[in-house]
């Protein structure tokens, strides 16, 4: 069965009288250990798409199995515990939290699934580890370059052994040579770690590191190729 | 579940210390209405207790004979309370002593001192029924009462203001151009407040004040006194004893059987009720004063929570995102909100305790301290934070990850 299965999708956003389709009957199926790049223009449903995947929202219409949970049907307030344990976020801003220092940052998502204190540490300098920033583990978000701070993220998806990591335009606020390592950096999690990877650009040369492709337009899904 | 718990007070803690002046100005407010309430509190229990206590000194077993201030209109020929109602009183069964009891000021001049006393004209019953006993010298006798002599017996403190190191006894003052010798000092009481201040006042024979020196209210018959002071045997029978002193002074007033009373009977046992129920409104009405700055500065702690939740929208969103359940976040605003009002309460309650030591050491406001009202003010802090921190930890917990995410 496959890890990521969605059936006719829709979202319906009302504004006023006027009735918007954001996502328009999408169907996709993605496998466990794929990577796949998702692109499209803004406005095409990509983000929405990724949101619903993510669980951070909700379709109108549609059924969204992932990893055998049937979401659509799981109460908005209970899909915390599956973000937890079947998602890991990477953002375009990074989104660490201010104040806190790397190592916190990595070891939060552990605190929401009451992880022990000691096993929290030493799980979080792991995830450190395999981006290469052990080093930093002490330092503020503010003390650590875009590069770094994505790496940091990553580190934090990784760090609750979720099997599906989802990017959105994780290299957006990046320069080309921080690009390269971030993306490289994901082809290893997707390689050596068998990480499913679910990414939004909308550059063509960073969905070059992906092995499938799935293009929006519309709300709609107008190509699906596997390289 | 305790690590985690531990770790959401230390992301609550973080929060606060990262804004210190927010959360000092925050705290303020409950620091300022935790000292209020104890304070107040304070104050009122310490005002309860010396209205009380000098009540009790006065003894539960003293009762007041006088006539009525607000003496009723129908009485055509009210009897003024005379020496004839002291000798009858002292008749009555349950009676340990009666003393009659004119009070007056007067100057007491001593070569160039002079000093404005509180006298009080009675006779040897009154150090039967007040608790007042000589340091030095003696008491005045009934002799001297009957004789009109002119002796007196002054207070400790105001032997002391007249005389410094002089010995007073059998020192002449002068009253009124009359000359008193003084036979004796009564020892400190220190009693003050209610009654007869004997430690700042003098005892002089009944006779001498009424007659020479026409002490007391001016009243068409001679003999009359201000009050008769009345001890009871026994507190337990008192209001047996005191129909019958009734009934008594009914009787050398000549009042008609169906005649109402020109004179009342004052009991001091209803009146420590009377003040006792007086000094808890009054700790009611401090209490609530002292609450209402609470709750201002409590208001003050939800205002700063719902600034606190709005501008860490953002990462309201990514805590959720990573796993968070809207239990999660309500906790850590509320475990905030209940830190900065348990900080603020700490430091009230210092700040409280204080203020009212200082309060009690230089005033005369009289302040006692309560381990409940300390209690109180902690649970009071503490509530505060739960009930002005739940609607910003709600308001926190209600957003959807996605709407949060995207707030900017």
């Amino acid at each position: 069965m496959a890890l990521i299965d969605t059936r006719d999708l829709y979202k319906i956003y009302t504004l006023g009288d006027v009735e918007v389709k954001a996502l328009n009957g999408v169907s996709v199926s993605i496998e466990k250990g794929e990577f796949v790049a998702v692109m499209g223009p803004s406005g095409s449903g990509k983000s929405t798409f990724m949101n619903i995947l993510g669980c951070l929202d909700k379709p109108t219409h549609g059924k969204y199995i992932l990893d055998g949970i049937d979401v659509t049907a799981t109460d908005l307030s209970q899909l915390a515990g599956v973000r937890n344990r079947k998602i890991g976020f990477v953002f375009q801003g990074f989104n660490l939290i201010k104040r806190t220092t790397a190592i916190e940052n990595v070891e939060l998502p552990m605190i929401y699934n009451h992880t022990p204190a000691h096993l929290r540490h030493e799980k979080a300098m792991e995830a450190l580890k395999a981006v290469g920033l052990e080093s930093r583990a002490q330092h503020l978000p503010n003390q650590l370059s875009g590069g770094q701070q994505q790496r940091v993220a990553i580190a934090r998806s990784l760090v609750c052994d979720a099997p599906i990591i989802f990017a959105d335009e994780p290299t957006g606020n990046l320069d080309t040579k921080m690009s390269i390592e971030v993306m490289e950096l994901f082809t290893r999690l997707n390689k050596e770690m068998g990480k499913t990877i679910i990414l939004i650009t909308h550059e063509p040369d960073i969905a070059e590191y992906a092995s499938r492709l799935i293009k929006f337009k519309d709300g709609e899904k107008i190509s699906d190729e596997v390289k | 579940m305790w690590d985690s718990f531990y770790a959401i007070f230390k992301i609550s803690l973080k929060a606060i210390f990262a804004n210190k002046m927010r959360a000092a100005l925050t705290s303020l407010g409950i620091v300022i209405g935790v000292s209020a309430v104890i304070t107040m509190l304070a104050v009122g229990s310490g005002a309860q207790k010396s209205v009380t206590d000098s009540v009790a000194r006065f003894g539960t077993n003293i009762l007041f004979l006088r006539q009525p201030w607000d003496l009723d209109e129908s009485i055509s020929s009210p009897k003024d309370v005379t020496m004839d109602d002291v000798y009858a009183i002292r008749q009555v069964d349950g009676v340990a002593a009666a003393a009659p009891y004119i009070t007056t000021s007067f100057d007491v001049k001593y070569s160039n001192t002079s000093v404005a006393l509180s006298v009080l004209a009675t006779d040897p019953d009154i150090f039967l029924t007040y608790d007042w006993p000589i340091e030095s010298g003696r008491e005045f006798t009934q002799r001297e009462v009957d004789d009109y002599a002119q002796v007196i017996v002054l207070g400790a403190s105001a032997a002391q203001t007249i005389f410094s190191d002089v010995d007073p006894l059998n020192k002449t003052v002068v009253l009124d151009n009359i000359p008193f010798k003084v036979v004796g000092v009564v020892k400190k009481t220190g009693q003050s407040g209610m009654g007869f201040d004997m430690d700042e006042g003098a005892l002089i024979p009944y006779t001498t004040g009424k007659v020479k020196m026409n002490a007391g209210w001016n009243s068409s018959d001679r003999r009359a006194l201000d009050r008769v002071v009345i001890k009871v045997a026994d507190f337990n029978t008192i209001e047996n004893t005191k129909v019958d002193i009734q009934n008594t002074v009914r009787n050398t007033h000549r009042i008609h059987p169906l005649g109402k009373d020109d004179f009342q009977l004052d009991d001091f046992a209803s009146f420590i009720e009377q003040a006792k129920t007086m000094g808890k409104t009054m700790s009611l009405l401090l209490g609530a004063i002292g609450a209402v700055s609470l709750i201002v500065g409590g208001i003050g702690v939800m205002n700063i929570m719902l600034v606190s939740v709005t501008e860490r929208t953002r990462e309201i969103g990514i805590r959720m995102a990573i796993g968070a359940t809207s239990w999660d976040i309500r906790m850590q605003f509320l475990v905030e909100s209940v830190t900065l009002s348990c900080i603020g309460g700490l430091i009230g309650i210092v700040l409280g305790v204080i203020i009212t030591m200082v309060v009690a050491a230089n005033s005369s406001i009289p302040a006692e301290l309560s381990i409940s009202a300390v209690l109180l003010s902690v649970g009071f802090s503490a509530a505060t934070g739960i009930f002005f921190g739940f609607y910003p930890a709600y308001k926190a917990s209600k957003l959807t990850p996605i709407d949060a995410l995207r707030y900017e």
